[in-house]
Order: structure tokens, then C-alpha cells, then sequence
């Protein structure tokens, strides 16, 4: 593996990392390999950020390089055999919110590490999510917030998922500028943050344990 | 028995000052939508009337026994883009929303690359109302002087409702830091792309607004005689950049406006969202008591004062998701412990972190209120009695 592309894609240098991807895939390399050493690079990016090293802005921007790497990708990875994703999360920002800076940053993180992402957009009807999560059979369910109108949805959208008896089988996870440890006591979720990576880290962990 | 001993004002700038006053000072940020809330109106019905957004938020205020100064901001959405406060896309209720939802911006990439020297051409005012106004608005040409003065006959009806109640407006003068401003026409992530590999436009467009800003509204802060002035950020702290990013692009602007308008004897009302933990230090640099930090409860208003003490004077942060979904003993502690910790020796006006949410339980709203006006006085009886 080489190092070459994951240090371009830490250190930021987008330019010289999109220029790789583009040269490698095109000479016939494994565009499956070259996926792997982007996601290598978004993995380093994420311990600096947990060091203190790195803050938002760096993960934003990694993000943007990674989110590039993946557009020359795609063609060529739709013809290989794709690799099995890491766990499937679903994301929303639920009703009486449109905000979706957060839930963005998160779904290209999540994205990045090999995770499946399907985002539901904003404004989200939490009835729409327990349909997705028949359809899909996610391990995580999370919702991001920025007013606090969203909670009573996020708290519906708990009981709507205990309702189908799909609860158990998911961890639900809630994040925001506006959430606190008492939102996630009030919603039922298993995990909450306001740090982006921290959400992250935490379906990593999960996915390790099983 | 112990009781006031200032008016609302004396006791507000006490705290200002950094002096004990004889209870602390309660300023929530009550805004239009809270107290369409708290008066059972709908957002929709708030977001479309000046009319009705004052008297929901005056009625609020008599309603639960007044406090010590109040927060201006009975508008329309509408008007903080026509008045060049709100530079960004909107969705409004009654219009894009349903009634019962707050008004919201929308992140999106409008201001491109090549605006920066447009900018710096133009300057800020004439490049928003000569271009991007009409790019981010429903607004005609014709509708925006008409918004502005409904806005400036809105806040003249504010000042006196204040008047009546023998207090003063918390602030008249108002701004988006230049560096905020600039991330929103943006967009945070494009913004922070120019940051980190294209500064130079960035820096100079800064440097500019920066100066604009300070012949702008430094005559329009003087002008209102309330010797407070509001600076908002929501971006620039160590939870987005790091601090080279800090240092170069958002410190030395701040200083610079703060000195200029503490030069005229202004505090300058920082109004800073998100986590500042890391930033906190930088504030010292600024002249003591030049400065009151409005904190959103994602910073450690605690650890801060430490850093602060007897240097600024803190207003907050009662946290909303506390007031929306909390209990009222729960409200009160933390009150209670603000009070105590960060109050002690001045420098506190209690307020809620960020603005009052839109779903703040009546019952959560009052006890911050009432702790607010009664918990020192309970302490110097009990002093009494023993």
C-alpha cells in the first residue's frame, strides 16, 4: 500500500491526491485499493482531530478531498466487486429543522471510514425514518439538531422506531450544537455528541464489538 | 428584610463594570419567536408583524415580573436581510414553513470566489444592496427602504415600551463580525477552503470590512447613547480552526474594533456560539472591562471566569436544551450555581445560553427569571437570620 496518497490526502494537499487517484485508477490499478489508502488518509486525519492536533476545519477539508477521490472512483468501482460496507447508518435532521451542516459532516466522515450512508435530508417526517429503517436494517439511526424544536420529533421518532419493534435492534444516536446529555435521556438514544468525529469513533467502536 | 437597592440600569451596568451589584442582573434573549411561544401566538404570526412581535415580547416581560434590560429584536426575518444582518437565504413561516416553525437560514454557497474583489472594490454595504441582496432575497428594490423603516419605527416603539418600564435597551448598535459575515455568504465549507488555500483575498477583504465596519456603526453605537454595542460570532473559535487560523484572520480585526469603540467609551457585547474554551485567553489582551462575553453554554462559562476575573463580564448561559426540556428545581440549580461561581464577585448578567429556545417551558422560563431576582436576597437573609 502506498503511503503517497494518504499523506496527500492528511496533509491536504488535494490537488496532488485527486491527481493520483485519477493516474492510478486510469493506469488499471484496483480503484478498490486505492479507496482503501483515501480512507487510510481520513483515518489519520481522525486521530489527529482526537489529539488535538486537528480541528473541524482540517476534517472538513479532508472530507472535501475524500468526497473528490470517490467522484473518479465511482465508475470504476461500480464495474468491481464493491466491498462489503462496514455497518449501514441513517441520518436526518427530523421536522421543525432544516438545518444540515452537522449531519453532512457527518455522513461524509462516516462515509469515508467504509460505513453506508443513507441521509434522509432535513425537515424529515419521523415516520419516513422508520421506513427507511425497515428497508435498509441499519445498526445506527442518528439525528442532528441545531434548534431545539427537534427534539420532541427526535423523541417521537424513538418511540415510532420502539413501536415497529426495530429499537433493539439499532443504536440510536443524537447530535447537535443545541443537544446535551439530558436530550439524549429525553429522546431514549444511545449516544449523543456535538462533536462530529466523536459520532464517528463511536459507530467504529460499535461495529468492533460485534 | 434584603431587598433592591439599584434601578435595573445602575444594577446592569454594576455588572458591566465589574463592581457587585446588589443582586445580579437578568437580561434573557428573549426574541420574537419564545415569546410568540410563551403568549401562545404562532411563529408565523410573529415573523410578519413588528406589531405583534413587540407586544409578545412585552407582554412576556410584564408577565413574568420584568428584569433588568431587554434584548431588541421585535422584526420581520425579512427586514435582518433588508437591513444587510442577516446575510443568507431564508425560509420563513406562514410562507416556505408551516406556522408553528421557526424561521431559519439556509447554508448554501451563494457569495463565489470572485466576489472578494468585489468586495474589497465596492465595500460591504454597496456590494449587498448593488448585487448579493438580489441573489438571497424575495425582496424587490422598492420593498427594502420600506422594511428599513418599518424596522427603525419598530425599535422607536421599543424604546419607549422600555421607557415605560424604566429600563434600557441592552443594546441599539449591532453587527456580524466581518469574518462571520463572510463565512455565511460563503458558506462554512467553500469559506474555509479560501481560508486555508487562497487567504489572500480573504485578508484582503477583511482588512477592509473591518475598517468599514468601524466607521459604520461606531457612529451609529455613539448616536444611540446605550454605551453597549452587539459583535456576533458563531465561527471562528478553536471548535472550527485552529489557532494559526485564529490569530491571522479573526483576532486582530477584533481588537481593532473593540479598542476603537472602547475609545468612545462602548463595550462591545460579544454574542459567541460554540466552544470557546480554547479561545477564552485571547480576551485578556482586550482592555479590561471593554468586553461582556455572551456565551451559549458550549463553552465553560466556569473555567472562563477563572481565566477572566475582575478582566470581563459574562452574560449567559442558562443552556436551551435546559430550558426547553428541563424541570424547573433543575433551572433553578444552575441558576443558583452561575450565580455563586461566575456572579460572585460581579461580572454576570444572567441570561439564557444563546437565545431563549422557541419551545422554553413557561414554567423553566420563570424560575430562571425568579431565581435570578430573588436567590442573592434569599442568601443575605439566611446571613441575617443566623
Amino acid at each position: 500500500m502506498s503511503e503517497e496518497l494518504s499523506m496527500a490526502v492528511v496533509e491536504l494537499k488535494g490537488d496532488r491526491a485527486v491527481e493520483m487517484v485519477r493516474n492510478r485508477v486510469e493506469r488499471g490499478e484496483n480503484p478498490i485499493q486505492i479507496l482503501e489508502e483515501c480512507r487510510q488518509g481520513m483515518s489519520i486525519v481522525g486521530e489527529r482531530f482526537q489529539k488535538g492536533e486537528y480541528f473541524l476545519a482540517e476534517l472538513l477539508l479532508s472530507a472535501e478531498i475524500f468526497k473528490g477521490a470517490v467522484t473518479i472512483l465511482e465508475p470504476y468501482l461500480a464495474k468491481a466487486r464493491p466491498p462489503k460496507p462496514l455497518g449501514k447508518v441513517v441520518l436526518a435532521t427530523l421536522r421543525g429543522d432544516i438545518h444540515d451542516l452537522g449531519k453532512n459532516i457527518v455522513a461524509t466522515l462516516l462515509r469515508a471510514q467504509g460505513f453506508e450512508v443513507y441521509d434522509l435530508g432535513v425537515d424529515v417526517d419521523p415516520a419516513v425514518v422508520v421506513k427507511k429503517v425497515k428497508e435498509t436494517g441499519p445498526e445506527f439511526v442518528g439525528f442532528s439538531a441545531l434548534i431545539t424544536t427537534a427534539f420532541d420529533s427526535m423523541k417521537e421518532a424513538a418511540e415510532m422506531l420502539a413501536e415497529a419493534g426495530l429499537r433493539d435492534k439499532l443504536k440510536l444516536m443524537v447530535g447537535g450544537g443545541v443537544t446535551t446529555p439530558m436530550v439524549k435521556e429525553y429522546v431514549g438514544a444511545d449516544f449523543q455528541t456535538t462533536d462530529a468525529m466523536e459520532g464517528v469513533a463511536y459507530c467504529m467502536k460499535a461495529m468492533r464489538g460485534k | 428584610m434584603a431587598r433592591e437597592t439599584m434601578s435595573p440600569t445602575e444594577r446592569l451596568w454594576a455588572a458591566i463594570r465589574l463592581e457587585k451589584p446588589d443582586r445580579v442582573p437578568v437580561v434573557p434573549t428573549l426574541l420574537p419567536e419564545p415569546a410568540a411561544h410563551l403568549t401562545g401566538l404562532t411563529m408565523a404570526q410573529v415573523a410578519n408583524s413588528n406589531q405583534v412581535a413587540l407586544e409578545a415580547m412585552f407582554k412576556v416581560f410584564d408577565e413574568y415580573g420584568g428584569w433588568d434590560s431587554s434584548y431588541p429584536g421585535a422584526y420581520k426575518p425579512i427586514q435582518m436581510q433588508a437591513a444587510n444582518l442577516d446575510p443568507m437565504k431564508m425560509r420563513i413561516p406562514g410562507k416556505d414553513l408551516p406556522d408553528d416553525h421557526t424561521w431559519q437560514l439556509v447554508e448554501e454557497e451563494i457569495m463565489k470566489p470572485e466576489d472578494y474583489d468585489k468586495i474589497y472594490e465596492m465595500g460591504i454595504d454597496r456590494f449587498y444592496y448593488d448585487d448579493y441582496l438580489w441573489r438571497i432575497s424575495d425582496l424587490k428594490p422598492e420593498d427594502v427602504p420600506r422594511e428599513i423603516e418599518a424596522l427603525q419605527a419598530s425599535f422607536e416603539q421599543f424604546l419607549t415600551e422600555c421607557s415605560k418600564r424604566a429600563i434600557q435597551p441592552f443594546f441599539l448598535g449591532y453587527a456580524i463580525h466581518p469574518f462571520f459575515t463572510l463565512s455565511l455568504m460563503r458558506s462554512m465549507v467553500p469559506f474555509t477552503q479560501d481560508l486555508y488555500f487562497n487567504p489572500e483575498p480573504v485578508e484582503r477583504v477583511l482588512r477592509r470590512m473591518t475598517t468599514d465596519l468601524i466607521s459604520t456603526q461606531l457612529p451609529i453605537a455613539k448616536a444611540s447613547g446605550i454605551n453597549t454595542w452587539l459583535f456576533t460570532e458563531e465561527r471562528a473559535s478553536a471548535y472550527f480552526y485552529p489557532p494559526a487560523v485564529f490569530e491571522r484572520f479573526w483576532w486582530p480585526y477584533t481588537q481593532e474594533v473593540v479598542d476603537a469603540f472602547w475609545s468612545e467609551g462602548i463595550v462591545t457585547i460579544f454574542h459567541l456560539d460554540q466552544c470557546w474554551d480554547k479561545n477564552i485567553p485571547y480576551f485578556k489582551k482586550l482592555p479590561k472591562g471593554s468586553a461582556i462575553l455572551e456565551l451559549d453554554s458550549r463553552t465553560d462559562i466556569f473555567r472562563a471566569k477563572e481565566i477572566l476575573r475582575g478582566h470581563s463580564c459574562f452574560h449567559g448561559d442558562v443552556p436551551a436544551a435546559l430550558l426547553s426540556i428541563g424541570k424547573p428545581d433543575d433551572v433553578e440549580a444552575y441558576c443558583r450555581k452561575l450565580i455563586d461561581e461566575v456572579g460572585g464577585d460581579g461580572g454576570l448578567i444572567l441570561g439564557s445560553g444563546c437565545s431563549v429556545p422557541c419551545n422554553v417551558k413557561p414554567e423553566n422560563f420563570r424560575a430562571m427569571i425568579e431565581t435570578g431576582k430573588s436567590y442573592e436576597f434569599s442568601k443575605k437573609m439566611t446571613v441575617n437570620a443566623g
